[in-house]
């Protein structure tokens, strides 16, 4: 179908808009959610349609998913499950894993050829198991968010944390630092902690291949390793991983 | 033998994760004498602190205590201790000592919280999260820091209201956030504050449910001394909760009951042997892991 098409996605942590033209990206916007989701909403979907060089008017069809994205008033609103299916379909065809590592939790979901999701699971909303962990440690740490992967990359020996919930993390990240720990290595550590916990939310049973990490969590080198490590797997990152929700409903949009 | 022991003490000492705690009972098992500090970082030191003040209060000498037993995530670090027992064994022999009837205990402690089902004196089921602060004193501290408030003072606020604002967070990072959220929404502080109890008392009693929920409840645990925790635990379960005088004791007091009836079991054994105790001023370094 001809025409161009917007999906939004207002997530927990961050917002997302696509433009999509016959099945390419034509624009993307990316920019923290903050507390009021309709002006977010309207701020993401002008940030897009600048990039697209286009007018509301120009849009053929909208839809929109993520916590806020009710607020967003497109023509539909679709769940993230079904959307992170649709847009990481189109990007990866033989895509059958889904690892969503978002901003307030995680979620597996398992589809067939065609983006139709065949089974899904939710993390509770924790944030070990989301990209908030990662946000904590570049606290504590005193480090950019964006260097944690290729910091942890270097480990050469990672700690071991004896809880998973990011409250006591943080107590316990102080004492490894406190007994001489280096930061590569307790990164590395809390990296396979996420990766643990993720395993765990995936079925028994043999891992449908290819595997996607997407979220803002994909953004780290360390734990996208982590995970393929955990799972041993290769698994593929998209260019953008945090806009593939907002891409799956632009392509719900385009097929209504 | 049995004259002699009928005449001497024995202690329990509890090292909790925040909280130390140490109880000494007489013959009868009566309290003479409690004390509760902070744990800190030297376990080992705090240990023989809170036994000398435990002392102190009692006025007894160290060659008057027959048995000691030490119970708690610090039992380790005791190194005067006769024997260690576990904290959910001491727990539930304090509780049914104050409350023969008990059914259900419920425990919120620094870092933790235990639930366990008592019959007839006796621990017949139990579960317990250290996984995850949401449900532990920790979320607490966690919303006092946010507020600026001190944990005392948050109890009696949150008396002032019948209408908690609901809190959809479980997790204690993300409640953090919304209590913030609620407050810029210009939500009364009472209001939010009975929230925050109500979500910690909700995950704890989620756990509870787990083992069926029986009365008589008691509600223990550092967590348990906070008016604002025990209106809103009512409220959850909808039944009345009975609190001790102490609710930080439970643990040390199941202790020292117990140090007390070992010992009158190895004295009609014939096998209790009173050791001359010390409480060595244990120097800890942090070198000590490496060696």
């Amino acid at each position: 179908m001809s025409g161009y098409f917007l999906g939004i996605d207002i997530g927990a942590a961050g917002s997302k808009a696509v433009i999509l033209d016959s099945e390419k990206i034509l624009a993307l916007a990316v920019m923290p959610s903050g507390t009021n989701y309709s002006t977010t909403s309207a701020a993401v979907k002008a940030e897009v349609l600048k990039q697209a060089g286009l007018k509301e008017s120009g849009i053929t069809a909208s839809a929109a998913t993520g916590i806020g994205g009710r607020n967003a008033g497109t023509d539909s609103y679709h769940g993230v499950i079904l959307c992170d299916a649709r847009g990481v379909n189109l990007l990866f065809p033989a895509a059958r894993t889904i690892i969503d590592i978002g901003g307030q939790g995680s979620q597996v979901i398992t589809m067939d050829e065609a983006g139709r999701v065949i089974n899904f699971n939710v993390s509770e909303i924790c944030a070990t198991g989301s990209a908030r962990l990662l946000q904590v440690l570049a606290r504590i740490l005193q480090i950019d968010i964006n260097d944690i992967g290729p910091l942890s990359l270097k480990a050469t020996s990672p700690s071991n944390f004896s809880t998973s919930c990011t409250v006591f993390l943080e107590t316990e990240v102080i004492t490894r630092i406190s007994q001489g720990d280096r930061p590569e290595d307790i990164l590395a550590g809390i990296h396979r902690s996420i990766a643990d916990k993720i395993s765990g939310m995936l079925s028994s049973g043999a891992i449908q291949k290819d595997v996607v990490i997407i979220g803002g969590g994909a953004l780290d080198t360390g734990l996208v390793k982590a995970i393929e490590d955990k799972l041993g797997i290769q698994a593929r990152v998209p260019e953008n991983p945090r806009i593939t929700a907002a891409l799956g409903a632009a392509v719900i949009a385009s097929q209504r | 033998m049995l004259n002699e022991i009928s005449r001497l003490f024995f202690a329990g000492i509890d090292i909790g994760s925040t909280m130390s705690k140490a109880v000494i009972v007489d013959a009868s098992g009566v309290v003479r004498a409690y004390v509760v500090g902070p744990t800190g970082a030297e376990h080992r030191r705090r240990a023989n602190k809170v036994m000398e003040d435990v002392m102190l209060k009692a006025g007894i000498t160290l060659d008057e205590v027959a048995y000691i037993i030490s119970t708690g995530y610090g039992r380790v670090s005791v190194p005067f201790a006769d024997k260690q027992v576990t904290e959910l064994t001491c727990h539930a022999r304090g509780v049914s000592t104050l409350f023969p009837d008990v059914r259900t205990a419920i425990d919120i402690g620094g870092q933790d919280a235990k639930v366990l089902k008592i019959k007839n004196g006796r621990l017949t089921d139990f579960l317990t999260n250290e996984k995850c602060a949401a449900g532990t004193g920790r979320f607490l501290e966690v919303a006092a820091d946010t507020l600026g408030l001190d944990l005392n003072e948050m109890g009696r606020i949150s008396l002032q209201t019948e209408t908690p604002v609901k809190i959809n967070s479980l997790c204690t990072i993300f409640a953090q956030q919304e209590i913030i959220s609620r407050l810029s929404e210009g939500q009364p502080l009472p209001d939010i504050l009975a929230g925050v109890y109500i979500a910690v008392t909700t995950r704890v009693v989620k756990l509870a449910r787990q083992l069926k929920v029986e009365p008589p409840v008691v509600f223990t645990g550092g967590v348990a001394k906070n008016v604002g925790m025990v209106k809103a635990m009512e409220i959850v379960l909808s039944m009345p909760v009975l609190v001790p005088e102490e609710p930080l004791i439970t643990g040390a007091l199941g202790a020292a009951i117990l140090a007390r009836d070992q010992a009158f079991q190895l004295v009609q054994d014939g096998l209790l042997q009173i050791k001359k105790k010390e409480l060595t001023e244990a120097h800890i370094d942090f070198t000590e892991k490496n060696r």
